[in-house]
């Protein structure tokens, strides 16, 4: 799935440290990002988050004025904007992993250029769909938005689940996805004894987007693991 | 606890030997002291023995010379009555002693004294022998009648007491003995307790107190040190995540840069890898720290431990797992369905060490098997590879050299790198045990063992 969709998205920058405030600006742009605002101070982020109104906060949790939770919370007053933690406390990371405090990821520093860019599409993805969701794979194509498969000048619809587990499996594409993963898109929290229901769609979506069901090469079972769906670019 | 009980039983018997030592010091010392004068009292010139000799040669008609001899050298006086009650004969006898006695007179003296003199009476075939001591020499019973019963009952009144004594002795002695117990039994906790570095508050009230409030405050002294310790490396690892992330962040983007020299390129890309590995050690030594000072707030959840394993399989090899490596992963019907109580972030840590363990030190690539499996009462994971594994000689060093942390000792030749002492440290914090095995070139293995 392409994400150059979200580069024309407003990310704003809340850290202490210019330095490196202006290397998250550098290989932001570099990856493509064309509206980057930033600032140093909570109530600078404030100010910024009412009248730039952007589409992603990226946040420090220690700012010089106050902290980046309370800053979350006075943005979340007018706005639902995604919001990303930068911490460099394992105990304010843990804080994050264990309660929801309505962000909607966190990165520990140090952290690497495409950590935080991992984060990033993710958390945008998830928040901001987008219009045409073509993929392209060997044989045929599927079309998300109208839960399509068009295969040799055949249009076959997906149901529900078989559309969910293919939109999971695009938003990774290339990636493993666990069977644990896909089981509580499909059917929610602990997915107990699910994995023959989830063969029984494996089966189906391969008839429907493979050309040889029996010999896969979009939809790979990863043995152990899951499954991983190879798209053509 | 157990020592001072031990203790305490053998201060009861060394008091046990105590008593019957008493006992020996007293028969001598009677023996020493008063068997001389029982000798010489009631020995050759006691009133028994005199009038035996005495009697023996007296008559109506007088005296041996030898026994009279004897009687004057004994300074006894001696008087014999005829059946009248006349005085037959009498050597030495004082002038305040009648010439007469009537029958009351002996009934009266018989028992006692006559004229203040203790006198001993002894009967004869025609008349009675009577010997006089010095006054003041022998006391008489002058009342001396007791119920037959009270002296057959005696000795078992005597016994009857002393052992009771005994008895009362030791009740109090073993109460005493257990109240010291008790009073003591939460200091000596404490003590174990700051033995093994962990903190400890300990509330007594009563003389106790004061051993209390030493411990206490060595316990407050011993935290606050731990306590300082944990918060300075934690401020060190905190303040240098920014500058590292800028390391990170500027060598990643100078490596990408399509546009420089290859040779340059290559170089930022080596800065890369190396502040990731610093990255790893300075998480691994901050929670080290905190795990070891009982710091880190241990955040237990119940979870499905298959679904861990598998997640974290699937993030090592969506991050990009170099080609000489593989890994896979084994997980059994009975794990699969399994719920285990844990901190994930932990585990994860815990298998992610072990992992990257058995990644640097095969650099020329091995297989890496992660098992799962569980049992009524234990989660088992296994993390195993088939590389160059440890000589016997280094698993012993593995196993047995404390770690540079844990050690005072400043030799050189001490383990460094801290994966695998965290890795113990998750696995204690789970109450859970580690097992190491290697060969040299046949892969080395770790098991895990957690109780459910």
């Amino acid at each position: 799935m392409d994400h150059t969709y979200l580069h024309s998205k407003k990310i704003l920058l809340v850290d202490d440290e210019p330095e490196l405030l202006k290397m998250l600006q550098t290989f932001l742009t570099e990856e493509g990002f064309e509206n980057i605002v930033s600032a140093v101070t909570m109530k600078g982020g404030l100010d910024a988050a009412r009248s730039e109104s952007p589409d992603l906060a990226i946040l420090d949790v220690m700012l010089p004025d106050g902290d980046g939770f309370s800053l979350m919370q006075q943005i979340r007053t007018f706005s639902e904007m995604p919001i990303i933690f930068l911490t460099a406390k394992d105990e304010a990371a843990d804080k994050l992993a264990g309660l929801g405090l309505g962000a909607d990821d966190y990165v520990a520093k140090p952290f690497l250029p495409q950590e935080l860019l991992l984060r990033i599409y993710a958390v945008m993805r998830r928040c901001y769909k987008e219009e045409n969701t073509l993929i392209i794979l060997d044989g045929c194509t599927v079309d998300l938005s109208r839960a399509e498969v068009n295969k040799d000048d055949e249009v076959i619809s997906l149901t529900a689940k078989e559309h969910i587990f293919l939109e999971t499996l695009a938003r990774n594409e290339g990636k493993i996805v666990t069977v644990d993963a896909l089981c509580e898109a499909l059917w929610g929290d602990n997915p107990f004894g699910y994995e023959n229901s989830l063969n029984a769609h494996v089966r189906r979506i391969r008839e429907k987007i493979e050309t040889d069901p029996s010999k896969p090469v979009s939809l790979i079972t990863i043995k152990g693991l899951g499954y991983k769906l190879n798209t053509r670019k | 606890m157990k020592s001072f009980r031990k203790y305490i039983s053998k201060y009861l018997a060394s008091f046990v030997g105590l008593v019957l030592i008493l006992l020996a010091i007293n028969i001598i010392a009677f023996g020493w002291t008063f068997y001389g004068v029982v000798t010489k009292d009631y020995g050759d010139f006691s009133p028994q023995n005199m009038l035996d000799t005495t009697a023996a040669s007296a008559a109506l008609d007088g005296i041996s010379e030898e026994s009279s001899a004897q009687l004057r050298r004994s300074h006894i006086w001696a008087v014999y009555l005829d059946m009248a009650g006349n005085i037959a004969w009498e050597i030495d006898m004082p002038d305040e002693i009648p010439e007469h006695f009537t029958i009351q007179d002996v009934a009266l003296f018989a028992k006692g004294y006559l004229a203040d003199y203790p006198v001993f009476i002894r009967n004869t075939a025609d008349g009675m022998l009577i010997l006089g001591y010095p006054k003041g020499s022998y006391m008489k019973l002058q009342s001396n009648y007791f119920s037959l019963r009270a002296i057959e009952t005696m000795p078992f009144f005597v016994m009857g007491i002393f052992v009771a004594d005994l008895a009362i002795l030791f009740l109090a002695y073993s109460f005493s003995k257990r109240k010291i117990l008790k009073n003591t039994e939460p200091i000596i906790t404490s003590i174990e307790e700051l033995g093994s570095g962990k903190p400890t508050a300990l509330s007594i009230q009563g003389e106790l107190s004061g051993v209390a409030n030493s411990v206490n405050k060595a316990a407050y002294i011993l935290n606050r040190q731990n306590q300082a310790r944990a918060n300075w490396i934690s401020g060190v690892s905190h303040d240098i995540r920014t500058p590292l992330s800028m390391i990170m962040g500027y060598s990643k983007l100078i490596a990408d840069e399509g546009s420089l020299n290859v040779d340059v390129r290559k170089k930022a890309g080596i800065i890369s890898q190396q502040s990731v590995k610093i990255r790893e050690l300075v998480q691994d030594l901050n929670l080290v720290s905190q795990l070891e000072y009982e710091m880190q707030p241990i955040h237990k959840a119940t979870i499905r431990i298959a679904s861990l394993v598998r997640t974290y399989v699937a993030d090592l090899l969506n991050g990009g797992l170099p080609d000489q490596y593989s890994i896979d992963i084994e997980i059994s019907a009975n794990a699969e369905i399994t719920t285990f109580e844990c901190d994930a972030r932990l585990i994860s840590r815990a298998i992610n060490n072990l992992v990257q363990n058995s990644i640097q030190h095969n650099p020329d690539g091995c297989d890496i098997m992660l098992s799962l499996d569980c049992t009524e009462d234990s989660v088992i994971l296994y993390v195993a590879d088939n590389g160059i594994g440890l000589s016997a000689e280094k698993l012993k060093e593995l196993r047995e050299r404390p770690h540079y942390i844990e050690s005072t000792d400043d030799r050189l030749d001490l383990r460094h790198g801290l994966g695998h002492i965290l890795v113990q440290q998750i696995v204690k914090a789970h109450n859970g045990t580690m097992q190491i095995e290697s060969e040299n070139q046949k892969g080395f293995k770790v098991m895990l063992i957690f109780p459910r």
